[in-house]
């Protein structure tokens, strides 16, 4: 277990160097080639490694989602083929969904939680890189269904039951759909495992559960939610993947079969998931907005315990996206009160980020600016919502554009905005070197204004009776200019990731010769930002002693007998210094990279020939057992300093150690 | 930057809003908005309610966010001066907690209400000619989805409820008195009950103007209504993706008066018209025997011959092959009954018009349709087992025989009907 009451501590250098262990296997020594990022157990690089894959899935998703656009800009498009659109339009949600804002929040939980607890890593490095590699697997096994699989999955990301069967859907697609997120699903919970240990177990001397930053809270909630989702789906898609490999009738209605019991499973992760997009953008809201209004998060309890109310509610839901599949009208009624309800918690915590801003000296940096636009979007997002949790209602709205608007309205608005602000706000801290402000504001009004062009319209459209997943639509029916609007808006928000990507390359040019932006460029408030920029590979020269909450920003400043705020301290002074001598820091592995490689595959072993399935195989057994059997710490490397924090009975630290690893 | 950008954002509002109002005014056939039935209408209310409490609130949030973020707007911070460190407040957040519990707690007494009422039914027996015989007919259609049309069944003779077809697999219904497709006649001012069911996937039944949607689930039955207030043709289309031809998955009710649809039902129950000179040819087909045509035969009586030996393994017309007719090659097992094709104006899932708007037949699609329909609408007609028409390889004399036939599969709709249906 990694219970560490006490983090280690480094400053002194009473070296204690444990006996070479028994074993064959020796831990690689970190480097900067690339072997160092194939081995690393850094959460920091893991973090990075997610945010580049992810932003890489959102040009791949995005693309797909401007091939749909322009086959609706005009009726009776002809873009692609009504086959060929179907597929595309479910890859679209999947690459959007799983190997995008997923991911992205996964970059940002991995890298900032370890940092807002005051820890050094999380609780199992190399399960951390185990999930990195295997999400990086999936991601590319459920892609390669394009190039081996004759084509994307044509069931939608909802994929439901018997469309999804052999008959109707005789490509390989569905096949990787349902095994693309088997993997995909390894990787999230495993890596919500390791992230609520760590939240629970590693968090800084102090640091009650109301010291802890309102980010990692949500973050804790979200990894709650996949913990509990993720088995519900997967336990649907081995049905799935049984049904269409080797002939089993879970799906098939003519051998007995409900097709609804597919809903029921789908949903019942569904539903939460949305929350799982969407909770990490009020945990990075609830960091910025109270940094840029100068002031702390209004009823930080308030915000706290929405969320979790969020996440507890958000299991009671997941009917509402089947009030029309013949439920029954009670079940109806049932679940459409429960969706209304689950407003309030939702409700409070905008009021809550409205209210810290209410009385505040605002600061419009790009974060800022991504901040705000992401709660009003949301906002919209919320509200229409609403209006389909009304069931009758929702009879006339779903499965219309209308819902399309809705949920990009939360997904987009709320989740994308929420993170691309993070990006823009945690960029110095993680490259060491600020965005460009000026491109930075371009690029969000780029957003803000793509977005509504896009999704605005989209409201309209399903109110005049436009269907989603239609690849095309007649003249008659009045749908021309709304599609013609969005599909502008569209081609603007992929104008706006150019002027993005370009910020990134200006920005990382110009920092030779701007000045460093040093640990705290925005006087923020939680512990990441009392380290250097970009954060040194051991975080914490000594683990601070947390006495509440906004740690940094009281170390920062105080209050005088009028109760008038006044800085205590320079940033300089309060700031970490970077400068501990040998710390010790998990040992990197390449075993992580070898069990993942095994999953994709057993994957295409079990789609076109099993002999495929034993490399794989070995590679994960194999993988897993040199795991276990390889020195849990490298014997030469730096042990840090003494550990008197472990108990002076206790001087070997490789011992300590072993159990902090998986 | 700060001043421009907020005006972009308030002239990005104001024109999206004026776009939004000119949008909803727009004349789209499938328009939710614009209820025609008193089932869609008490939708509509409720929705317009929703719509006005949810924008009330959005306007408000937008308002306070606005004022402000141009209130207390102070840029770069350049000093340690803070404003006051306010943490909270437990009234103003018990507050706006339960106030929005509130608003919800009367929405929700109002959706209650119109919920149950959408999903109740009325006994509204009519009084109906069936064959000849009176007949106290509870107004009540079976629909059938398919990939990628709509079947409408109607049992006249016996009130057919979704509970006497529990357990009964859609591809094996009890026979119907009527048997259409891609169209549904009603008769107007009256609750029509719906029993919906598929025999492939799942398909959704929506006719925006009467109701809102109703999901087809393959071995379920599920009950739903409609209701017409004057005559008139009212669009819908499939709304649960079910697969290539989703987009082309279209139907139409066409709501008549009492005394029109008791024609229509009269005209339906009859047997197909036989082309002349080609009664021998249809009797001997009925009795497993072979014939041949006169020389002289019309184009009709070849089109006949042409149906017999290209389409009674998918289609049904009665009076020539019910005799024989044990279902379609087809993964639903089903494809659309043609007894009375020409009765109606649309085929191939309501998305091509029989009749052309001046009242003549559509030849060229129908045509089209015969050579290739997947040129036409996509379909998976070639796999394994078909879903969807397959390209028969016809030759043109025998489109054009078959096209002569079909036509006869009167009576021909009238032409406010043919006007009224028109789809493009």
């Amino acid at each position: 277990m990694a219970i560490v009451e006490k983090p280690l501590s480094l400053d002194a250098a009473d070296v204690v160097v444990a006996n070479r262990p028994l074993g064959v296997l020796t831990r690689p020594k970190g480097g900067n080639g690339w072997r160092d990022w194939l081995s690393t157990v850094d959460h920091k690089k893991i973090g990075v490694m997610y945010g580049v894959t992810a932003m890489f899935f959102f040009v791949v998703g995005g693309s797909e989602a401007l091939l749909i656009r322009s086959q609706l800009a005009v009726p009776n498009g002809r873009v692609l083929s009504a086959d060929v659109y179907n597929q595309v339009y479910t890859m679209h949600g999947l690459t959007m969904i799983f190997l995008f804002v997923m991911p992205l929040a996964a970059a940002f939980a991995n890298y900032l939680i370890p940092l807002q607890i005051g820890a050094r890593d999380v609780a199992f490095p190399r399960l951390n890189a185990l999930t990195y590699w295997i999400f990086l697997g999936g991601a590319i096994f459920l892609n390669s269904t394009w190039l081996v699989g004759g084509g994307g999955a044509d069931c939608g990301w909802f994929c439901y039951s018997p469309n999804s069967g052999v008959i109707f859907s005789p490509s390989h697609g569905v096949d990787f759909y349902a095994i693309g997120l088997i993997i995909l699903g390894i990787a999230s919970l495993v890596s919500a495992v390791n992230l609520i240990t760590t939240v629970i177990n590693m968090r800084a001397p102090g640091m009650t559960w109301f010291r802890v930053p309102v980010f990692t809270w949500m973050m804790l909630v979200t990894q709650f939610l996949l913990l509990f989702a993720l088995p519900v789906i997967t336990v649907a898609l081995f049905f799935l993947m049984f049904d269409r490999l080797f002939g089993s009738q879970f799906f098939n209605p003519d051998t007995g079969a409900d097709p609804l019991l597919w809903q029921h499973l789908f949903w019942i992760f569904g539903h939460p998931e949305v929350y799982i997009v969407v909770l990490p953008a009020f945990g990075i809201f609830s960091e910025i907005i109270p940094t840029f209004s100068r002031k702390p998060l209004f009823g930080y309890s308030f915000v706290v315990f929405s969320g979790i109310a969020i996440g507890f509610m958000g299991w009671g839901v997941w009917a509402h996206h089947m009030f029309v599949s013949g439920i029954g009208p009670v079940s109806v009624a049932a679940f459409s009160l429960s969706t209304m309800f689950i407003a309030v918690p939702t409700g409070v915590k905008i009021l809550n980020w409205i209210a810290t801003m209410w009385g505040g000296k605002i600061w419009y940096a790009t974060p800022m600016l991504f901040s705000v636009g992401a709660v009003t979007m949301f906002t919209i997002g919320g509200i229409s919502g609403v209006t389909e949790a009304l069931a009758p209602v929702d009879s006339q709205q779903t499965d219309t554009y209308y819902i399309v608007a809705h949920f990009h309205y939360v997904m987009f608005g709320g989740g994308v905005m929420g993170l691309l602000g993070a990006c823009y706000f945690w960029w110095p801290k993680v490259f060491g070197h600020m965005l460009n402000e000026r491109i930075g504001k371009v690029h969000f009004w780029l957003v803000l204004i793509g977005m509504n062009l896009t999704f605005g319209p989209m409201h309209i459209l399903g109110l005049q009776g436009m269907s989603r997943r239609i690849d095309t639509y007649s003249a008659g029916f009045g749908f021309a200019l709304w599609n013609a609007v969005a599909t502008i808006g569209a081609f603007t928000i992929a104008f706006s990731l150019l002027v993005f990507f370009f910020n990134i390359w200006k920005s990382k040019k110009d920092a030779t010769h701007l000045p460093k932006p040093g640990p705290d460029p925005w006087d923020a408030r939680s512990l990441e930002w009392m380290l250097q920029s970009p954060t040194p590979e051991h975080n914490f020269d000594v683990v601070p002693e947390i006495n509440g909450l906004d740690e940094w920003w009281h170390r920062k400043y105080g209050y005088d007998d009028d109760g008038k705020v006044i800085r205590i301290a320079t940033v300089e002074e309060a700031a970490q210094k970077g400068d501990a001598i040998n710390p010790h820091l998990p040992s990197p592995s390449f075993w992580p990279i070898v069990v993942a490689t095994g999953l994709p595959l057993i994957g295409y072993g079990l789609i076109f020939n099993l002999w495929l399935a034993v490399p794989g195989g070995l590679a994960v057994a194999g993988g897993l057992y040199a795991w276990a059997l390889e020195p849990t710490d490298d014997p030469d490397g730096p042990h840090g300093g003494h550990h008197d924090d472990h108990g002076d009975d206790q001087p070997v630290v490789v011992g300590a150690e072993s159990n902090e690893e998986s | 930057m700060r001043k421009p950008s907020r005006r972009t954002l308030f002239l990005g509002f104001s024109v999206l809003l004026g776009l939004l109002l000119s949008g909803c005014a727009s004349n789209a056939e499938l328009d939710t908005l614009k209820p025609k039935g008193p089932v869609s209408r008490e939708i509509n209310t409720l929705s317009n309610w929703v719509f006005i409490a949810g924008g009330v609130v959005l306007l408000t949030i937008f308002v306070a966010v606005i004022y402000i973020a141009i209130k207390f707007h102070a840029g770069k911070p350049d000093n340690d001066e803070f404003p006051e460190q306010i943490h909270g407040n437990s009234t103003l957040e018990i507050g706006w907690t339960i106030l929005p519990a509130m608003i919800m707690a009367v929405i929700a007494v109002g959706t209650l209400i119109t919920h149950f009422a959408v999903n109740s039914t009325e006994a509204n027996a009519m009084e109906i000619q069936v064959d000849g015989a009176p007949q106290n007919w509870e107004p009540t259609v079976v629909v059938v989805g398919q990939q990628w049309w709509w079947e409408y069944r109607y049992y006249l003779s016996d009130n057919i409820t979704a509970a006497d077809l529990k357990g009964v697999s859609a591809k094996d219904l009890p026979p119907a008195d009527i048997v259409t497709s891609g169209q549904m006649i009603v008769p107007s001012g009256e609750e029509i009950e719906l029993i919906i069911t598929s025999r492939d996937v799942i398909h959704s039944h929506w006719i925006p103007a009467l109701n809102g949607k109703r999901d087809a689930v393959p071995g379920r039955y599920s009950p739903w209504k409609i209701q017409a207030d004057n005559p008139g043709v009212y669009f819908g289309q499939c709304t649960e993706f079910c697969g290539l031809s989703h987009a082309r998955m279209r139907m139409q009710v066409v709501a008549v008066d009492n005394h029109d649809f008791q024609v229509w039902i009269n005209n339906q129950m009859r047997p197909a018209a036989v082309p002349a000179g080609a009664e021998a040819l249809v009797a001997a087909y009925r009795n497993d025997e072979s014939a041949t045509l006169p020389d002289n035969a019309s184009a009709a009586a070849r089109g006949a011959e042409a149906f017999i030996s290209n389409c009674t393994s998918c289609h049904l017309i009665n009076g020539v092959n019910d005799l024989s007719y044990t279902g379609a090659n087809q993964v639903s097992g089903a494809a659309p009954n043609l007894t009375h094709l020409a009765s109606r104006t649309t085929f191939a899932g309501a998305v091509l018009n029989l009749y052309n708007a001046d009242g003549s037949l559509n030849r060229d699609d129908l045509s089209a349709w015969l050579r290739d329909p997947a040129a036409l609408k996509d379909n998976a007609s070639t796999d394994p087992i078909p879903r969807g028409m397959p390209n028969l390889g016809l030759s043109e004399n025998t489109i054009s025989d078959l096209v002569a036939y079909l036509s006869t599969l009167g009576p021909k709709p009238s032409m406010q009907q043919i006007h009224d249906t028109q789809v493009n």
